[in-house]
């Protein structure tokens, strides 16, 4: 039943980045909240989820994206693993640390996207941290705060709670 | 051992099969790598493409809907106005031939209130005595005569119309261009009545009704209305005549003030459409239907009738109300 769910969220997900991004961009820069899905998903299911749903997701999005294949999928594979493993035993349902997590997670995917897709170049790195990936994660982190509280404000239910 | 090592650590495991595979695809080759991306697209990931694509388009229909929708409104807004200002063009032409026609008589002002009541007898235009105007002036439109200055201001003047018991006429009407009086009269159905015509005269129904310019204000030759019912009085000398006005007095929004140099000379009308009568009167008597024309204007009174004609265009004694 679970799994079921998990696949149904993730489709909805798909959906929404696939239509609603573009016309939610703010002067270009647009949410990805696949990465935000893998990192939720890695934070509330444990390590082995959150490994499977980044590759999957990765995987689905290196199929559309301009980069080499499996560069999302390695990206997002680690920031699952590590998205579960150090919000074990992370206060969840506080808002300020649901916001510096989601925002520190999104920074190490971006560090690890971006870095591997410049090749070494130091420059166009920074520059696509900074004017990319920077705004994005932010962008990113406060529009999941906001569907996670609003969804967990209609279903009176903690999306992310405490207990592991 | 790889029992063991999935046993104790199956996330760790787990990570680095996803690594080594995510690896392992970045490293292929570009050609490889369009035939792997084209395997998993078309083999693993082709139930999720169905759904993902299905749900893709419903959003995308909806959206576009949305645009569309609003692109609709827009379009009907734009084309209210457009009819709205197509509609004014012809009636604005209409006036700027006549006004061009007749450069120097005709001020056109626009229409900015109505009467309170249901009939309509009163309106008021927006020239005043600072344009020109003055009181007992014709008003008229392409299609006939409207009525009369009443009351000038600076800048704004009442007009009383055709269905004003104030507004009487001096008229001609039919082929024998008989003269009488055209006067609203209120009753169970407000009527303009064609009062003094005797019951030997030869007026039909449907025969135009123009101003016969004895009265002093109307000038001659405008067209008021056509013959719309005629019966004989009980006492067998005159004959009722009702008239229907040839203005539609209910959707004025622009006429013409004529302010005559010389009464005499009436605005030149837009050709009328000849009635049964005249279309008879014509093959009857080929001479009158070239001198007459298309517009039907009487060039001459009957003598007889003038006087009596010359008391309706003046202003009544109890002034309007």
């Amino acid at each position: 039943m679970k799994g079921i769910r998990d696949v149904a969220v993730l489709i909805v997900v798909l959906i929404l980045q696939s239509t609603i991004v573009d016309r939610i961009a703010i002067a270009g820069i647009r949410p990805d909240l696949l990465v935000a899905f893998v990192i939720y998903f890695g934070w509330i299911r444990g390590p082995v989820p959150g490994v499977v749903a980044g590759f999957t997701v990765g995987l689905i999005q290196d199929l559309d994206a301009p980069g080499p294949l499996g560069l999302n999928a390695l990206s997002k594979t680690v920031v699952g693993f590590i998205a579960a493993k150090a919000g074990y035993r992370v206060h969840r349902s506080n808002v300020g640390v649901r916001f510096f997590f989601f925002l520190l997670a999104m920074l190490v995917h971006d560090v690890l996207y971006f870095g591997v897709y410049a090749a070494g170049d130091l420059a166009a790195m920074a520059r696509q941290f900074l004017f990319v990936a920077m705004p994005s994660a932010l962008y990113t982190t406060i529009l999941v705060l906001l569907l996670l509280k609003t969804v967990e404000s209609v279903s009176k239910t903690l999306l992310l709670t405490d207990e592991a | 051992m790889f029992r063991l090592l999935f046993a104790r650590r199956a996330d760790w495991a787990a990570f680095t099969i996803a690594c080594v595979l995510s690896l392992t695809l970045m490293l292929l080759g570009r050609g490889e790598q369009a035939r792997a991306a084209w395997f998993i697209q078309n083999t693993l990931l082709a139930p999720a493409n169905v759904v993902v694509g299905w749900g893709d388009r419903a959003v995308s229909v909806y959206w576009e809907n949305q645009k569309l929708r609003k692109r609709l409104a827009q379009i009907q807004v734009e084309a209210d106005r457009m009819r709205e200002e197509h509609l004014e063009n012809a009636r604005l032409r209409r006036l700027l031939a006549m006004s061009q026609d007749n450069p120097s008589d005709l001020a056109a002002a626009r229409v900015i209130a109505r009467s309170l009541d249901r009939l309509g007898g009163s309106m008021t235009i927006d020239k005043g005595f600072a344009d020109g105007v003055t009181e007992n002036r014709a008003v008229i439109t392409p299609d006939g005569l409207v009525g009369r200055v009443e009351r000038v201001t600076p800048h704004e003047s009442r007009v009383l119309t055709l269905l004003h018991r104030d507004c009487a006429v001096a008229v001609r009407v039919g082929k024998d261009r008989v003269d009488g009086v055209l006067e609203w009269e209120f009753g169970e159905r407000p009527v303009l009545n064609l009062l003094y015509v005797s019951s030997q005269e030869d007026v039909k129904r449907g025969d135009w009704v123009v101003t016969s310019g004895l009265g002093g204000i109307f000038p001659e030759g405008i067209r008021v209305g056509k013959v719309t019912r005629v019966g004989v009085a009980e006492n067998g000398l005159m004959k009722e005549v009702q008239v229907g006005p040839a203005v539609n007095f209910r959707n004025l929004e622009e006429v013409l003030v004529y302010l005559p140099a010389d009464l005499s000379r009436g605005p030149r009308m837009p050709a009328l459409a000849p009635t049964e009568a005249d279309s008879a009167a014509l093959h009857a008597r080929p001479d009158f239907a070239r001198a007459a024309g298309p517009a039907l204007a009487a060039p001459t009174a009957r003598p007889a009738q003038a006087p009596r004609a010359a008391a309706a265009d003046s202003v009544q004694p109890g002034g309007s109300r």
